[in-house]
């Protein structure tokens, strides 16, 4: 299969996750969504790994995974301290920063 | 030889920063003690250094400390030096040893002040300056000591800083001593640019050699000295700026009688035994400048005798007693610089050490009569208080007979060495102006005499004129109307111990200057290079010059009791035009706030109305009006909605990508 189709997948998968991040107002969708961006990524670095031969874009994905794990962790340490405090978590409530 | 003088100036200092640190939290007996004790030691420092000093030859009597060098720049070098030598000593004496019974004055005087720990504060920084001022080894840091008494007066003067008169006297004091520091300043920009140094002892003893002549100016030997007396001229003028702004004479007098808004106890030791007398200490410190320059020791003792005839003239109708006091202190300084125009620089020191007794004393005894009278100063509304304040009235009278030079008080004798010093440069000089110079000193004296005793007649004699006085602590009127004096008390033991001290050196403190044994003449003699010791004793100018003085005092005394010793004085107020001028001081204090005042704050408002409010005020606000309107649409953006800024993101990063797209 030419390289062609990981990245229309790969793009597929992007604006799936894009669009996820704009129109659910529940966190956890949002980062689910954000998860699903990274993986789409991902998913073009080992296509143009595979083509090119080159082993640095596994060394990218080892990189972005690690990356969202942590990012996971701390967003959902977040999201549970704000529903402590606030009981909701609809993040169009959460607007205190408004100029 | 034995230099304590680092120590003397580090005491009150010491007691300057405890008080002004820890002061607010100190009981008073504490705050008492360490502000009269620091002083106290310091007084004990200063006579062991004058015992030390006594005890080698004369020559030797001079010793420098130099710990480090304070400024070097270029080839300025100039290091923090502290002289020791027959007049700072002197001088050191003075300032702590008055100074000590002045803070023991003052427990009594403020003991019902709240401000009590920040007035023995400012009074210990008084002493360190004025320490500074008179052992400085260099004229770079006389002018810190200079300009550090300045800031002690100022803020003594307007210690009672609620009232406006004070502060705004506070404020004249400092405008018209800043005229003298400049003066002083430029002065030492040319002393430093003809000579290169600004040391005392280079300067002074150094390259320039005084070789004493018979008679005349001494002869300097500098490479500047022959080159141009212009330059001389003109360092000693500027210098006498700064002594006259600092030693009230005319033309810079006006803040002296103002300044009495300060509390007596300040009155008395700044304003009248030490601050004012640094003029007399700065001319005689530079006594070969001065020396050197037969112009400005002219022009000193013009102003100098200027200045004694005005400030009595004003003094002998003054109501107030601590402004009749202040006259008489100008006029007096006035007396000091006549003596050293005339050559007699020791004499001028002579009489600055007499003045300091018997002044303080006075002003002390006026303290002690507004203390009983309860704050009341127009003598107006004084009389017959001689029986309720026996003591005070005795020691008024005994600082009186000091000040108008009656035998044998210490007065006497220092006013008559200096009338016998004009008297003799008159002599040897044959210019009429001396000889009117002496006619000057000799008025003056008879006014002296008349104006000091119309106020001790007019506060003690008589009846008394004033409204019934409140009992001490009490507010409100006396509720005896037969006895309204029922209430008047002499003043306590720590107010009445230093009266009575300087009491009795106003009696003895002459006999260390008369004209057959000069002792204060003949130890000063190192430092000031005196040239003229007055008429030797002996000759028959010397016995009716010494008989004019006699008299001269007597006579005024006289007219005062002639005129105000009865039971009902009249202090009205008189059409006689000569008397309403001199009430209104000659019109100076108006002439000035037309002629400086006024157009200073004219133009002032003109800049505040002009400048301040239209350009600069409405300037910034309208720059801050547009910076303000811009961000209220600017904030509109910052939404807080989470997902708005995840869009913005998205398609910032959309129009990055087409951007690479379409200019690969």
């Amino acid at each position: 299969m030419p390289v062609t189709a990981y990245l229309i997948v790969s793009a597929l998968l992007f604006t799936i996750g894009a669009i996820g991040v704009l129109v659910r107002r529940n966190p956890l969708v949002m980062f689910m969504s954000i998860e699903l961006m990274l993986n789409a990524v991902n998913l073009s670095f080992m296509a143009f790994a595979h083509f090119l031969n080159s082993v640095d874009g596994w060394m990218f994905v080892f990189l972005v995974l690690t990356v969202a794990a942590a990012e996971v962790v701390v967003g959902l340490a977040i999201i549970v301290s704000i529903f402590r405090t606030r009981h909701e978590i609809d993040v169009d409530e959460l607007n205190t920063l408004k100029g | 030889m034995l230099n304590l003088t680092p120590y003397i100036l580090l005491l009150p200092l010491a007691g300057f920063v405890a008080l002004g640190l820890l002061g607010r939290a100190l009981p008073r007996m504490a705050i008492s003690l360490i502000g009269c004790g620091v002083v106290l030691a310091a007084f004990a420092l200063a006579v062991a250094d004058f015992i030390a000093m006594l005890g080698v030859a004369p020559d030797a009597r001079f010793s420098i400390v130099q710990p480090w060098t304070w400024v070097i720049s270029g080839s300025l070098k100039i290091p923090f030096g502290l002289l020791s030598d027959p007049l700072s000593a002197v001088m050191l004496l003075i300032v702590t040893g008055v100074g000590f019974l002045i803070h023991v004055y003052s427990i009594g005087y403020m003991a019902d002040d709240p401000g009590y720990w920040r007035f023995f504060s400012f009074l210990n920084l008084f002493i360190f300056t004025m320490a500074l001022l008179v052992a400085a080894d260099n004229f770079l840091m006389l002018l810190v000591g200079w300009g550090g008494v300045g800031l002690a007066s100022f803020l003594l003067i307007g210690f009672w800083y609620t009232r406006p008169s004070a502060v705004a006297a506070a404020r004249k004091a400092f405008v018209v001593n800043v005229i003298g520091d400049f003066g002083l300043l430029l002065a030492i920009f040319l002393i430093f640019k003809t000579f290169g140094t600004l040391q005392y002892s280079s300067l002074l003893r150094g390259p320039i050699l005084i070789i004493p002549s018979t008679f005349g100016p001494p002869v300097l030997s500098h490479p500047a000295l022959s080159t141009s007396s212009a330059t001389i001229t003109a360092i000693a003028l500027l210098l006498f700026v700064a002594a006259a702004a600092k030693s009230a004479q005319l033309p810079l007098h006006v803040w002296l009688p103002d300044a009495m808004e300060g509390p007596t106890p300040v009155s008395a030791l700044i304003h009248a035994a030490t601050m004012v007398t640094a003029g007399v200490y700065l001319v005689a410190r530079a006594s070969a400048i001065f020396s050197a320059s037969p112009t400005a020791l002219a022009v000193v003792g013009i102003v100098g005798g200027a200045t004694a005839l005005f400030a009595a003239t004003i003094a002998c109708v003054q109501m107030d007693i601590k402004r009749v006091l202040a006259y008489s202190t100008m006029s007096q300084l006035g007396y000091m610089f006549m003596g050293e125009a005339a050559g007699g620089f020791s004499s001028g020191i002579f009489h600055l050490t007499t003045h300091a007794y018997f002044k303080a004393l006075l002003f002390m005894a006026a303290g002690a009569v507004i203390h009983a009278l309860a704050g009341e100063q127009d003598m107006r509304k004084m009389g017959g208080l001689r029986a309720k304040l026996p003591r005070t009235f005795w020691l008024f009278v005994i600082g009186g007979l000091a000040l108008a030079a009656v035998f044998p008080l210490s007065g006497f004798w220092s006013k008559d060495g200096i009338l016998s010093v004009v008297l003799e440069r008159a002599r040897t000089d044959g210019g009429t102006g001396w000889y009117v110079l002496y006619g000057v000193g000799l008025v003056t004296a008879i006014l002296t005499g008349f104006y000091i005793f119309r106020l001790i007649f007019g506060v003690f004699l008589g009846t008394y004129r004033g409204e019934p006085v409140a009992a001490h602590g009490a507010h409100g009127a006396a509720d005896d109307a037969r006895d309204p004096l029922r209430n008047v008390r002499e003043v306590g033991t720590t107010m009445m111990v230093p009266m009575v001290i300087l009491g009795i050196l106003s009696v003895i403190g002459g006999f260390y200057g008369t004209p057959w044994n000069d002792a204060i003449g003949t130890f000063l003699e190192p430092s000031t290079h005196t040239v003229n010791m007055g008429i030797p004793p002996g000759s028959g100018l010397f016995l009716s010059g010494f008989a004019l003085g006699l008299v001269t005092g007597p006579i005024g005394i006289a007219i005062a009791w002639a005129l105000y010793a009865r039971r009902q004085p009249r202090f009205a107020p008189s059409r006689n035009p000569l008397v309403v001028l001199l009430q209104h001081k000659y019109y100076i204090d108006e002439l000035y706030n037309a002629v400086f005042v006024v157009p200073v704050t004219s133009i002032g408002a003109l800049w505040r109305i002009g400048l301040e409010d239209g350009l600069f005020g409405r300037g910034s606000s309208g720059l801050g009006q547009v910076v303000g309107g811009m961000s209220k649409g600017l904030r509109r953006l910052q939404t807080g909605y989470a997902r708005n800024y995840a869009l913005a993101i998205f398609i910032g990063a959309a129009l990055i990508l087409v951007y690479f797209v379409v200019h690969p």
